[in-house]
């Protein structure tokens, strides 16, 4: 609990209370049904944002867990004299396998894809439900006892049920917010291959989010059709519900529990007011409201206002917090050049790649290729552009699949394992476009990297601590990583992948974009790193830098290992220079 | 002297004390307005019928105020309060916790002109304890227990068991031949189910129907081909359709005739016989279609017809102005029966009336069951004859007499 009780939630519960002392002076029923009102949609909105503001996967067919909520539970008061107080727990386990039933399939798509499927679900539940015959369910009213089956004169009860329902919601957001569920999903949002490089199960842990997603949203039905009294199939499966979802949580903020709060509490009163003031004379004026929200919206704050009123603040407390670091350069330590005493490599083979093969259609983009690396080397793979040094590096930690061949790591083959298990075996890997978690801070960063191992919040932040120390980034620590320069985010790649405990650990052009300096400082990083015992292989374009880095080059060329060797006799090679350089060159190095 | 002046000042005092007391009399005989309200469709597709229906409430309203108002609350006078329900089931219900918000002093209200609606709406006036008159004929309306809804048309389902026999009997006097299978043509709001669930669970059967199509359609409809394509290939002797949205009579009606479909239609409700029916179809093609409709204007009623057609420009007389003027003096009998502004006390006189013969709605009396069926209530058939619409069921009160459409 000491992450969900924090100085934000104290905040929450505040204006929670506040809230509800409004309420009860509020004597208008259809006054208090809009204060209802709010609050369901707020944990609507809460519910969308577990699974879309966390994971950027966005849903447009949230409506289909509220609506199956809803009927489950006006027909199961219908049917089976079922009391709401038992369905609105109910109609959770019943959001939870209809999430599970939606999102095994569904997560196979991605960006659009997603978005676009997900609005097939609540349409079909809509002529499904339609065509049973339940054009219009009303919840029964009941005259003995109506307590039992949640029906209260006094509407102000709703209003406290529904708070105690939203505080309930908000708790667990806080919760997931601040532990590992939250930063696997925030990874997977900002970059689910580089995530699945730190060890996370995308899949689990997205299936996860929208399993309980999916049951805060069922619950959010339920209570919405008791307090509503009739549901149709367009009323609780329609368009504008899932809508609904999206424009709170949009309104007020994506992947922030302030978000749908900010965004309910003033855009359903706005909408309802208008509609109950206006409704005779302008029908149909929510539906402009909305839309004129939106608008302005997506036009002066794309992601929402909560963001955009933090920016603000941070903007103003700028001045005095943000100098420190700039004044100190970069603000990381220095970097001290280390003159070790040549280097001794061990026997012990701990990659070893076996006829390695990738066709793309009738490409050949990795041909026959094979290697071995020993325990502490530093091997560096080489070749001009498109010679096929990317693809083999993802073949090597499971981004793509081999058409042949394969990968023993320490004598186990992990062809065709997904990139989170090889993580887990024990090999990182850098990206070459760098993949940085923007929103989150460098700490951050590298914390989701630890909880491949790390068995509690605490040992994470530890092993975070320690990956940041060996890059030397502990200073900047706190900053986003939106702010890094080049140089930082590439030591903070390092780290990342450092926090998963690697014993491999493959780096895709690290020393791109870097100027000669800076590649001066990563490259002292990766020789103390390989120091530490951890075996490096490293892919450049160029091989200035990499001469005084690696203990061994493999050239590549068309898909094709040309040459290998230790960098003086590489360097020399004809061959290589002919791959570089072109046949001209070839002459003249024989020369 | 002094007597004088105490004379005079007496006689001042008098005066003064007449004064206060005729203005006293005149505060007695305007006492504070009864609210009635009215919650019916005057937006989207089903406006029309809710339109009339607010003509029908306010000819009534004026017609109780010119006779004296509420007796018994020293001739109170009523006031309508109309709210829009809108033209979906979510605005309905919507409509109906604002008019409960709104309007605390309301005693009564009548609507919801379509029966979803009126389903919807009377779950939230059943809670807030608010009688609600309708003139809606699905019969779950009075199956839910509900205690502060009073149907005042015979349910949809006896009306098609009042209906039937009828029509065959007619279509075997006039044809000589007896119809043997009939299709239907239904939407799926809430009346329209109603009606054909009857029909299929026993009622058809009853009357040597034979179910051969039976198509259902969410209003309103784009495009109606497939609809009598199919009761084109089966040929029945009948068609029974059941619309609630003009522009659904019309696409059927008019798709028939193209593809020339001749087949005797039946209709049940009023969707086919509202004046707007003139404005996109020939009168000729309606001619001889007839309706099983709860209420229309009937024999006797010329005067209030007339009227209609003076105030309104309403040609003719539908169920939804008829039902809904007999509404508001309804709520007059039960008024002076409770005698009170208080919506329990009314309710409980709408249960104990017993107004004797019902005026305004065909058969039966002016009185309710436990379930809030009137009792007694039968139903108008009306046939489209030379470009309008006339009661010809029941006998006693036909404007003209049925003629059976040779195919």
């Amino acid at each position: 609990m000491k992450f969900v009780l924090t100085k934000s939630t104290w905040v929450f519960l505040a204006l929670a209370l506040a809230y509800l002392a409004l309420a009860v002076f509020v004597t208008n029923s259809y006054y208090q049904l809009i204060l209802t009102l709010v609050l369901i949609w707020a944990a609507f909105g809460l519910s969308w944002n577990i699974l879309s503001g966390y994971t950027g996967l966005i849903s447009f067919g949230h409506a289909s867990f509220f609506g199956i909520g809803a009927f489950a539970t006006v027909l199961a008061q219908i049917y089976l004299s079922i009391s709401p107080w038992i369905m609105v727990f109910i109609s959770g386990f019943i959001g939870v396998a209809v999430a599970l039933v939606i999102g095994l399939p569904t997560f196979r798509l991605r960006g659009h894809y997603f978005a676009l499927s997900m609005l097939a679900y609540p349409l079909a539940f809509m002529y499904v439900f339609l065509w049973l015959g339940f054009p219009e369910v009303s919840v029964p009213h009941v005259r003995d006892n109506p307590a039992a089956y949640m029906q209260f004169s006094d509407g102000r009860i709703y209003t406290l049920i529904a708070m105690v329902f939203l505080i309930c919601v908000v708790l667990v957001s806080r919760a997931i917010e601040s532990s590992r569920f939250g930063m696997a999903l925030i990874a997977i949002k900002q970059n689910e291959a580089a995530a699945e490089a730190a060890g996370i199960d995308a899949l689990r842990w997205k299936l996860k989010a929208i399993a309980l997603s999916g049951a805060i949203a069922a619950m959010a039905g339920s209570l919405y059709a008791i307090v509503i009294l009739v549901i149709t199939p367009q009323s609780v499966f329609g368009m504008l519900v899932s809508a609904q979802a999206l424009t709170v949580a949009m309104f007020g903020g994506v992947g922030t529990l302030w978000g749908p709060l900010i965004g309910a509490g003033f855009l359903i009163p706005v909408a309802e007011i208008l509609h109950a003031e206006l409704g005779n004379v302008l029908p149909g004026i929510q539906g402009v409201v909305y839309g004129l929200a939106i608008v302005i919206l997506i036009t002066l704050a794309p992601e929402g206002v909560y963001w955009k009123v933090r920016d603000w603040v941070r903007k103003a407390r700028a001045p005095q917090a943000d100098r420190s670091p700039a004044e100190a350069g970069s603000g990381t330590s220095e970097i001290a050049p280390t003159e070790g005493p040549p280097r001794a490599i061990a026997p012990e083979i701990v990659l070893d790649v076996r006829n390695m093969s990738k066709n793309f259609g009738g490409l050949s983009a990795v041909q026959d290729v094979s290697f071995r690396v020993n325990q502490g080397m530093i091997l560096g793979i080489i070749g001009p552009n498109g010679a096929g040094k990317t693809t083999l590096f993802n073949l090597l930690n499971g981004f793509q699949v081999p058409t042949a061949g394969e990968v023993l790591v320490n004598g186990t083959d992990m062809a065709r394992r997904k990139p989170h298990e090889l993580c887990r075996a024990g090999v990182g890997r850098t990206f070459q476009v760098m993949r940085p978690f923007t929103r989150m801070s460098v700490r951050d960063n590298v914390r989701v990297g630890a909880y491949v191992r790390a068995a509690s919040e605490a040992e994470a932040a530890d092993i975070a601590a320690d990956a940041l120390t060996q890059v030397g980034l502990l200073p900047i620590a706190d900053r986003l990583a939106g702010e890094l320069s080049t140089r930082d985010l590439r030591l903070m790649e390092l780290a990342r992948a450092l926090a998963g405990g690697p014993h491999i650990l493959l780096l895709d052009e690290t020393l791109a974009g870097l100027g000669r300096d800076e590649s001066a400082d990563v490259v002292e990083v990766i020789k103390r790193l390989s120091a530490s015992g951890i075996t490096i292989v490293i892919i450049e374009h160029t091989m200035h830098a990499m001469v005084h880095l690696v203990d061994r080059f493999l050239v590549l060329d068309h898909g094709q290992v040309i040459m290998e060797g230790p960098p003086a006799q590489v360097t020399k090679d004809p061959r290589v220079i002919e791959a570089y350089l072109g046949k001209k060159w070839r002459a003249n190095a024989e020369d | 002297m002094l007597s004088l002046i105490g004379k005079q000042v007496a006689a001042v005092l008098a005066g003064a004390a007449m004064v206060v007391a005729a203005t006293g009399a005149q505060a007695q005989s305007a006492p504070k307005p009864v609210q009635i309200g009215l919650i019916t469709p005057l937006s989207g597709i089903y406006a029309r019928p809710g339109t009339v229906m607010k003509m029908g409430a306010e000819l009534a309203i004026a017609d109780v105020n010119k006779a004296g108002g509420i007796a018994c609350m020293g001739g109170a006078p009523l006031e309508l309060v109309v709210v829009d329900s809108g033209d979906t089931i979510e605005k309905a219900t919507n409509a109906a916790q604002r008019m409960i918000a709104d309007y605390p002093d309301l005693v009564g209200a009548t609507g919801a002109y379509l029966s979803s609606f009126t389903l919807a709406a009377s779950e939230v006036t059943e809670r807030a304890n608010l009688p609600l008159l309708t003139l809606s004929y699905s019969d779950q309306i009075t199956n839910r227990g509900f205690r502060n809804i009073f149907q005042t048309s015979a349910t949809a389902g006896v009306q098609a068991q009042l209906a039937l026999p009828i029509i065959l009997d007619l279509a075997e006097k006039q044809s000589g031949k007896r119809p043997k299978t009939v299709a239907i043509i239904t939407d799926n709001t809430a009346a329209s189910i109603a009606s054909v669930k009857r029909m299929k669970e026993g009622l058809l059967k009853d009357v040597g129907l034979d179910l051969v199509v039976e198509e259902v359609f969410t209003p309103p409809l784009s495009d109606a081909t497939a609809l009598v394509q199919q009761v084109r290939q089966k040929r029945p002797d009948l068609l029974f359709f059941l619309p609630t949205v003009i522009s659904d009579s019309k696409l059927i009606l008019e798709k028939m005739k193209e593809f020339r479909v001749n087949v005797p239609v039946i209709s049940f409700g009023i969707a086919i016989a509202e004046p707007e029916v003139l404005n996109t179809m020939q009168a000729e093609m309606l001619e001889n279609v007839m309706s099983a409709v709860a209420n229309w204007g009937t024999k006797g009623e010329e005067g209030l017809i007339k009227r209609m057609k003076d105030v309104y420009g309403e040609p003719w007389m539908t169920q939804n102005a008829i039902s809904t003027y007999g509404d508001i003096w309804l709520f007059k009998d039960a008024l002076e029966k409770s005698c009170s502004r208080d919506r329990a006390a009314l309710g409980d006189a709408f249960r104990k009336l017993d107004a004797g013969p019902s005026k305004y709605y065909p058969g039966g009396i002016l009185s309710f069951d436990e379930k809030g069926h009137r009792k007694g209530a039968s139903l108008t058939i009306i046939q489209w004859q030379k470009g309008v619409p006339v009661t010809i069921f029941p006998e006693d009160l036909a404007l003209a007499k049925p003629v059976w459409p040779s195919k």
